[in-house]
């Protein structure tokens, strides 16, 4: 698991008593010196530690390859404790899903949020999930690989997080002048984020995760592109 | 080969032996989604010995590979073929998306093993279809010449582009929409079109756009 680059102290340090969900399933349980995460972060909540096993074993194996008996040893609670909290191995996986989704589309939000103005939005929000996805290759590989293979209620909402990006582009049409809105048609914010998604897909199935930050440019000249025109675009795109 | 008896070459057989084999996989994949099938199901349907699978697939997986690269390879041969009857690289955007919806549109159980399906059959599968459809880059590549800011363009276009058409179309599918999807040809077509022309130039080359009328 790779390292935080900034170096800043992560937002968690400054919560006070932090939830067990705040964490990334990755986060929740494994031991300092293998991942280089303080043993703060270990939780002795066992469906958190169920969780981190899952991403452990899943990152190992594979989905398909990966046992419960991997995932409990990796968790260190025992099978029967599994099946006290989970039917399955889908089951759990859902649970680790939920877990990083959430944790990511926290990480957009809040970037989204804290930004100036629409168009910078955009770009502060992809690229807070860009880092993440690069800072946690393994928990991407989950997200965007994995999660086909586990099942219909992962694909559901593998699916669903996808389409829950578009409201983020769709307020670019706020304000917009009626000649640049009669442009944008009903599928251009699907077609954005799919578009966005499949490039990112392709580079975490590479293993080329420590490249995805570079994307960044392209990703907002593309996205932004139908609401400001390619100049204004590539200009937001590659400054900074 | 004896006088009177022309036997079919066996090249000819093995050949629609698979696709007979892969209609019948998105048939019975519509019916009951991937992880539900079993190759069993696929040569019920298909009406062939057991051996005759294996002769063709390792397995239920691999018969997906095959079955999705088949139908990507077939929409890239329609594509090409559409856009070789047009001269300018618009018009050929134009009738090889055409030809690319009216394929998924009249084939949908097969749509659906292919770009649905395919994915919940693992990392090879999700990798090998998007490589797949990186298939669909060069000719859209073909717009930076013809484009005025052809220079500036962002290197990873065409591949964002050719992902968001198909994520269309997969959630079209997955939605049971398929019937609907040829309509969507003219604001694909100007999704595609507008980086490399600028909207106004685009929307006039969608507005000519007609649904293919090859079968």
């Amino acid at each position: 698991m790779a390292r935080k680059r900034s170096g800043k102290p992560t937002r968690k340090t400054t919560r006070p008593a932090p939830e067990a969900e705040d964490y990334p399933p990755e986060l929740a349980r494994l031991p300092p010196g293998r991942h280089g995460l303080p043993r703060e972060f270990v939780t002795h909540n066992q469906r958190e530690r169920l969780i981190a096993g899952l991403a452990e074993a899943v990152a190992e194996h594979g989905y398909s390859g990966a046992t419960i008996a991997h995932i409990t040893r990796s968790a260190a609670v025992s099978r029967r404790t599994f099946y006290e909290h989970f039917a399955g191995k889908d089951e759990c996986f859902v649970a680790g899903y939920d877990a990083v989704m959430g944790e990511l589309r926290e990480r957009v939000s809040e970037a989204f949020e804290e930004a100036d103005d629409w168009a910078q939005a955009v770009k502060a929000g992809i690229a807070a999930m860009l880092q993440f996805l690069a800072a946690n290759p393994s928990l991407a590989r989950l997200c965007m690989v994995e999660a086909l293979v586990a099942g219909p209620a992962v694909v559901e909402r593998y699916d669903a997080a996808i389409q829950s990006f578009v409201p983020y582009f769709q307020k670019g049409r706020e304000g917009r002048s009626p000649e640049v809105l009669s442009r944008l048609s009903a599928t251009t914010e699907e077609a954005l984020v799919g578009g966005m998604v499949s490039l990112i897909s392709r580079r975490i199935i590479a293993g080329r995760t420590e490249e995805l930050e570079e994307l960044l440019p392209d990703l907002v000249e593309f996205t932004l592109t139908p609401y400001l025109g390619s100049d204004e675009a590539a200009k937001i795109a590659n400054e900074g | 080969m004896p006088p009177g008896r022309h036997p079919l070459p066996r090249e000819f057989i093995a050949r629609h032996q698979r696709a007979r084999i892969i209609a019948a996989l998105a048939e019975v994949t519509v019916e009951k989604g991937y992880r539900s099938v079993t190759v069993a199901d696929i040569v019920r349907r298909a009406g062939i010995a057991r051996n005759t699978f294996y002769e063709n697939f390792s397995s239920k997986e691999d018969c997906f590979l095959a079955a999705s690269e088949f139908a990507l390879d077939e929409a890239l041969r329609r594509v090409t073929d559409a856009a070789g009857k047009v001269d300018s690289w618009p018009a050929r955007v134009n009738v090889g998306l055409a030809a690319l919806l009216h394929y998924a549109a009249t084939e949908p159980a097969l749509a659906r093993a292919c770009i649905v399906e395919v994915l919940s059959a693992g990392p090879a599968a999700v990798e090998r279809y998007e490589s797949s459809i990186q298939a669909f880059v060069p000719p859209l590549r073909l717009g930076r010449k013809v484009s005025p800011n052809g220079e500036q363009l962002p290197e990873t276009l065409e591949e964002t582009i050719v992902g968001g058409i198909f994520w269309i179309l997969y959630q079209r599918i997955v939605m049971g929409q398929v019937e609907e999807i040829e309509e969507l040809l003219p604001e694909l077509v100007e999704f595609s079109l507008t980086p490399y022309l600028g909207a106004e130039a685009a929307k006039r080359a969608a507005a000519v756009a007609e649904p293919s009328v090859e079968g």
